[in-house]
């Protein structure tokens, strides 16, 4: 080197000594990222249209300055710790401040109504009129109703605070269960990265709902035993503390979770036996899960085979149906929601498509790795059969009962899959030429991964804020599936009402009434057919509902998008015929409320 | 838990925290204090007393102060269940100041007499410009959330009225309540026509609202014992005095000689 050369590095040596260490510009940099989330989420809650360009700016401003710090070779333990969990909720503030007001995904209005008939009730188990099976895991809303308890919180607030930690366990755990199997922090915190292009993650995974907190225990009870497994004969009881806690936690928690812990145990106690692991093998551990999760199905929550029957028969069937062309396959990218479906932008089908496509190369590279390093942890190959076991999952998106299955269970399997593409990554970024142009290649791929990701995950018409609550006069005014829902927790609490999906949720939380809907009773046919049969209002009433909402927006009965004001031009917001509307006036049945698009009536007011 | 200073800690924070959260009117502070009732100090203390006198790297430490913190709240409430009382603030106070106390006693007794090591934590050491930096992401993040917990004016989105009828209950004599909320863009003047019976005059109410504004009408209804009548109420908006805006119905019977 010339020593023109090493003055000039000398020179940057001490310009970067001066400023501000990467992790403090990181943070930073990830402010930022979230205030340009919040500003798209506010300019599309003004019922606006904005380019989502700035919005996956922003979150690409979290995640890729994150991802290469974190694949430097020359971090620290405690840095890359820190990264990993400021990566975790960086991420997590981007679906909070989305929805700020309330809860508007699909199952978070179901478990708010558990927490808060929790604090009602100064007790679990009270039921729920929608999806009944919640009822019977009340792990959930135990905890929520904890910190509603002690800080006097709505379930909102503690409901996201809640899921906030469970958020942070879970990137935590993974990056402790990656360091102990791999023995290589750079590469956990890689494989932490990588997973957030888990199609749930940004999403899904942290709505306020029993999963969004039983994943992140399961993770970290996995973590828990690979330290065990590592851990000398004196630590051996004490690591079996938390697992045994975590695992009864997960149990009272979630029932695929639960059955997933099982089953991942299972798998590990064969693995063990066919590696012939010098390590005692897990198999006590996996019956004591397996015992407990059908103890528990069975003495507390025995309405779980016939929740948990109908989604997988019927992904069965329409698997079968799927592939002997009985039925038409699914089309990807296409959110069918009522008889209005919501497509996807070619650009968005192409990063996603994409991201798929990197994965797969990124799995065949890290399996390559693996062989090439010997790897012979039960772990690994347990991660290695996970890793696969993904890319079957993505069959399943094609046939129409079946994707939802497949997209859950790709929260568990791209767990094996992240720690199999980070040996491929690291192996990308090994020291030699062109290292920068690598690396590059690299955080173009994660981008395109996370993207891709939460493109796969959520529909695209939904990534942004749609306006709950806006002002009006310096007025705040909410939207009319909101208001009823409030007028009906004011005016008729502790009644019962049929409704469509959306509208249900609401009245359950923040309404606090009961609400029944879907294919329970008919409802889903009554509020849709334009003429009424004689058994359908007194069936209703012979179930002890009181009133009935009709709704004439078609998107009531989608959950996700049936909670918002109505804005002209929308897609969203076409109307069903009025005869959907005036076949009850012909009963005829009480008016109670009526806000236009919603009427609510009174099914035992008649002449 | 003499010498063991991050037990004693623990266990004088738990019964302060407990103390706030179940004193203290304000929601804030209550949080303050919740937060590290329910999920840090009971963590913290199962995970030292699994571990006794094993120290734990901060990673792991914080994994598992969460893990068990997490699992010990979804636990805990079954647990609470089905003791008498149930799920309160008193006794969620109660459980978790039971569990510190008894995991940060099990603690001490499995490390045995402090050995006067010294944590194996050390402080990061920050230097100014580093601090700058993290003062100026916090101004930062503190601006977004109170950005986006801020409601915005939404000019696309269409307001809407609702009208509402129900009995006004307590009263001496039968009446209906009549609410009318607006949640229009800007002040909206209406007519309300309430008409008792096929035959019955109409009453005329009318109002101005502004946005966010709700106005309730109380009704009587004067219907002779035993008859039915059929009570339409009609809300009118007064940019289209003649077309229908809103309509609630219902069918009232007179009260019964001795009902109130």
């Amino acid at each position: 080197m010339s020593s023109r050369d090493s003055r000039a590095s000398g020179r940057r040596r001490r310009l970067l000594a001066a400023g501000p260490s990467p992790l403090a510009l990181i943070v930073l940099g990830a402010a930022v990222g979230l205030l340009l989330c919040a500003y798209t989420n506010a300019l599309s809650r003004e019922g606006g249209d904005p380019t989502q360009i700035v919005y996956w700016a922003g979150v690409l401003l979290i995640v890729v300055p994150i991802a290469a710090r974190i694949s430097m070779e020359d971090v620290s333990l405690r840095e890359r710790f820190a990264l990993v969990a400021l990566f975790g909720l960086s991420l997590y503030a981007v679906k909070v401040i989305r929805d700020p007001f309330l809860f508007t995904f699909p199952d978070e209005p179901i478990h708010a109504y558990n927490a808060n008939q929790a604090i009602l009730h100064h007790g679990l188990f009270n039921g729920n009129p929608i999806l009944p099976v919640t009822s019977g895991y009340p792990g959930l809303a135990s905890a929520t109703s904890a910190l509603i308890s002690l800080s006097g919180l709505s379930s909102f607030t503690a409901g996201v605070i809640l899921i906030g930690l469970a958020r942070l366990l879970l990137v935590l755990s993974l990056f402790v269960l990656f360091t102990r199997v791999s023995g290589s922090h750079r590469l956990a915190g890689l494989a932490v990265v990588i997973y957030a292009g888990s199609s749930n993650f940004l999403y899904w995974g942290v709505q306020y709902s029993y999963e969004s907190l039983s994943l992140p225990l399961l993770v970290a009870v996995l973590a828990a035993f690979a330290e065990r497994e590592a851990a000398g004969p004196k630590l051996v009881r004490s690591w079996a503390v938390p697992i045994v806690l975590g695992t009864m936690a997960v149990v009272v928690t979630h029932h695929l979770t639960s059955y997933a812990l099982v089953i991942v145990l299972v798998l590990l106690a064969v693995i063990y036996r066919l590696a012939r692991s010098p390590k005692p093998n897990p198999w006590p551990f996996a019956l004591f899960t397996a015992v407990l999760a059908g103890g528990w199905m069975v003495i507390a929550a025995n309405n779980t085979v016939d929740y948990l029957d109908p989604v997988f028969s019927g992904a069965v069937t329409s698997i079968w149906n799927t592939v002997f062309g009985d039925s038409q396959a699914r089309g990807l990218f296409e959110s069918a929601s009522t008889d209005l479906v919501y497509t996807t932008p070619f650009v968005a089908r192409l990063i996603t498509l994409g991201a798929v496509g990197l994965l797969l190369l990124g799995f065949l590279a890290g399996i390559r790795e693996v062989w090439a390093r010997r790897e012979n942890k039960p772990f690994v190959w347990l991660f290695c059969l996970g890793a696969a076991g993904f890319f079957a999952t993505l069959a399943l998106r094609f046939a129409p009962e079946a994707w939802e299955t497949g997209n859950r269970a790709a929260m568990y399997l791209f767990i094996g899959l992240a720690f199999v593409v980070a040996y491929a990554a690291l192996r990308l970024i090994r020291k030699g030429p062109r290292l920068m142009l690598r690396r590059a290649a690299l955080l173009a791929s994660i981008a395109v991964v996370v993207i891709g990701g939460a493109i796969a995950g959520w529909p695209w018409d939904s990534q942004l804020a749609q306006p709950t609550r806006i002002t009006a006069g310096g007025v705040e005014i909410e939207s009319e599936p909101i208001t009823l829902a409030r007028w009906i927790g004011a005016q008729l609490p502790g009644r019962k009402f049929a409704a469509a999906d959306a509208d249900a949720r609401m009245i359950l939380a923040p309404g606090g009434a009961q609400a029944k809907t879907g294919e329970a009773l008919s409802i889903k046919t009554i509020l849709e057919e334009n003429s009424l049969l004689n058994w359908e209002l007194p069936s209703l009433r012979g179930n002890g509902l009181g009133y009935l909402v009709a709704d004439r927006r078609k998107v009531s009965t989608d959950p996700g998008r049936g909670s918002f004001f109505y804005v002209p031009g929308s897609p969203k917001h076409a109307l069903r015929p009025p005869a959907t509307m005036h076949k009850f006036g012909e009963v005829p049945l009480g008016r109670t409320y009526d806000s236009g698009n919603l009427v609510v009536f009174d099914l035992r007011s008649r002449p | 838990m003499r010498g063991h200073r991050d037990l004693k800690w623990v266990c004088v924070a738990a019964v302060v925290a407990a103390v706030v959260a179940a004193l203290v009117p304000w929601d804030v502070v209550r949080l303050l204090a919740a937060l590290p009732l329910a999920v840090f100090l009971p963590g913290y203390a199962i995970t030292v007393a699994a571990f006794g006198p094993q120290r734990l790297d901060p990673q792991r430490l914080a994994m598992l102060t969460l893990l068990c913190g997490l699992s010990l709240l979804c636990l805990g409430g079954i647990v609470l269940n089905f003791l008498p009382g149930g799920i309160r603030t008193v006794t969620w106070a109660l459980l978790l100041i039971l569990v510190v106390i008894a995991a940060a006693r099990a603690a001490a007794l499995r490390r045995g007499r402090p050995d006067g090591r010294l944590s194996g934590w050390t402080r990061p050491r920050l230097r100014g410009v580093d601090v700058a930096c993290l003062v100026l992401a916090a101004v930062v993040v503190v601006g977004t959330l109170v950005f986006a917990y801020t409601p915005l004016p939404a000019s696309k989105a269409v307001g809407y009225t609702a009208l509402w009828m129900l009995p006004a209950k307590n009263a001496a004599d039968p009446a209906l309540k009549v609410g009318v909320i607006s949640a229009e863009q800007g002040r909206q003047h209406y007519r309300l026509e309430v008409r008792i019976g096929e035959n019955g005059k109409p009453k005329r109410y009318h109002l101005a609202l502004d946005p966010g504004e709700e106005r309730v009408v109380r009704v009587p209804v004067n219907v002779p014992a035993g008859k039915k009548r059929h009570v339409v109420v009609s809300l009118y908006d007064s940019e289209r005095p003649h077309e229908l805006y809103r309509r609630v119905t219902t069918w009232t019977a007179g009260s019964q000689p001795g009902e109130g």
